[in-house]
């Protein structure tokens, strides 16, 4: 292992020790481009197309010219209804335990012109509750409105390459390096209509959820992020299943194709590099059909694969889903 | 060591509680819990209950699934087997209510098995006078 140098040592603490001093002013010192608002709207974006509830996996790349960026997100949760007996609507009710990270690489312009690199690294984890009601308005259409809460802890990593350090008698470039921390809140009120039809053995089921958030950040470390925000997300989802002749342990399984849109209606798109994802993709689901604690009912479980694409995003999915 | 053996027995006792099965009446009858009201048994109209105990052999139950816009009076005709559990639930399927023989596999899940549609669901516009809402 190498070690630093003296000077270069000094370099680093010089940057650091300065950037302390004036984080409330500005978020890295001699790169005004990377606002204030960049920084909470980019952590947000981050969290909310992580943990918003209907999402689920993905992996996403994004090249955009000065910006590249991997993304990926897994959930772990279930969601079902119940019965409320003497009373038409159901309950509905969810948990998931959320995970994802980002890596994304920009390249600015510092004050002085010259080129910066900021690699920044995110991890969120967050662990999401839901709770509502299912209103049957016929037996093809039903709307479902509830609520979530969910606790995230994010952590960040900014890696500023390429400012211009300040100490007697040089003018060399320097990396800074800032850690920081924050642990975000966030309620999010949900409404979802869902529409399915048998045709035969297939079923097509067309859905619509629009998802308002709010999210209430708290950070020790970092007074940018120690704020609010709202944000809303729309999502459509499309599938069409049917039968096949396979069967495990005596349940059958039916293949299934699906298309998704997600839409973050708020977000900017510099918060992330996009704002909206399309998903296409094809599964098989097993009917296992059993009844946890004799409670609710968990009918499949699957395996999904697909693609996801917007502008300057591409991004795959597989894995598994319950419901 | 008394306190964690305490709390996997409490542990144990909570998980064995969760998953019962329902008690069958005596020989000959098989038993059938239901998330929607059933309303008439063997052509008998009955007021709305959510389980019965059945005679083994050929029954006709007429269950009824609301939704705000109408009502699915769904009718199921099977032969029950004696000391078996049966349930009726909505799960999205085609018709709006559907038949599970009910088995328990452990104290944490049950089993639906041997899934049967309805006969027939009629609809009929819902009614304004339900106590229901």
């Amino acid at each position: 292992m190498k070690l630093p140098t003296f000077k270069n040592y000094l370099l680093v603490l010089t940057v650091n020790a300065f950037v302390t001093v004036t984080l409330n002013a500005d978020p890295v010192p001699g790169l005004s481009e990377l606002s204030d608002s960049i920084v909470r709207e980019s952590a947000f974006a981050f969290v909310n197309t992580t943990t918003s509830p209907g999402l689920e996996g993905a992996t996403l790349t994004l090249d955009d010219g000065n910006r590249q960026s991997d993304q990926w997100r897994s959930s772990l949760g279930f969601s079902a209804e119940f019965t409320i007996k003497n009373h038409i609507f159901n309950g509905y009710w969810g948990m998931a335990v959320v995970g994802g990270s980002l890596n994304d690489r920009s390249e600015l312009t510092g004050d002085s012109g010259q080129p910066v690199q900021v690699d920044l690294t995110r991890d969120v984890v967050a662990l999401r509750g839901s709770f509502g009601l299912s209103y049957p308005v016929t037996q093809h259409f039903k709307l479902r409105p509830y609520l979530s809460l969910s606790v995230s802890d994010l952590q960040t990593e900014s890696i500023v390459d390429g400012l211009l350090a300040t100490v007697p008698g040089g003018s060399a470039e320097a990396t800074a390096v800032f850690n920081s921390s924050a642990q975000m809140l966030s309620t999010t009120g949900s409404v979802d209509a869902l529409y399915s039809r048998w045709y035969g053995g297939n079923r097509l089921e067309l859905s619509a959820h629009y998802h308002l958030i709010y999210t209430d950040a708290f950070s020790e470390d970092n007074p940018i992020l120690e704020t609010e925000a709202w944000n809303d997300v729309l999502q459509l989802k499309s599938r069409y299943s049917g039968p096949t002749r396979l069967t495990s342990i005596g349940r059958p399984w039916r293949w299934l194709l699906y298309a998704n849109h997600s839409n973050f209606l708020s977000q900017d798109n510099l918060s992330l590099g996009y704002t909206s994802l399309f998903e296409f993709g094809v599964g098989m689901e097993w009917q296992m059909n059993i009844k946890p604690m004799d409670w609710f009912g968990w009918q499949m479980v699957g395996l999904k694969a697909g693609v996801i694409t917007s502008s300057n995003v591409e991004g795959y999915f597989m894995g598994l889903t319950a419901r | 060591m008394s306190r964690r053996i305490l709390s996997i027995i409490c542990s144990c006792f909570i998980l064995g509680a969760c998953v019962q099965t329902p008690v069958i009446k005596e020989d000959g009858y098989a038993f059938i819990g239901s998330n929607y009201p059933i309303v008439s048994v063997n052509g008998v109209e009955t007021e709305p209950v959510y389980s019965l105990d059945l005679e083994t052999g050929s029954n006709t139950l007429i269950i009824v699934y609301n939704s705000y816009q109408y009502d699915y009076y769904c009718t199921f005709t099977w032969p029950a087997v004696e000391n078996t559990v049966y349930e009726v639930t909505d799960q999205d399927n085609r018709y709006p209510l559907t038949l599970y023989r009910w088995v328990k596999v452990n104290s944490l899940w049950a089993s639906r098995l041997d899934y049967q549609d309805p006969t027939e669901c009629i609809r009929k516009p819902r009614r304004t006078n339900s106590d229901d809402n």
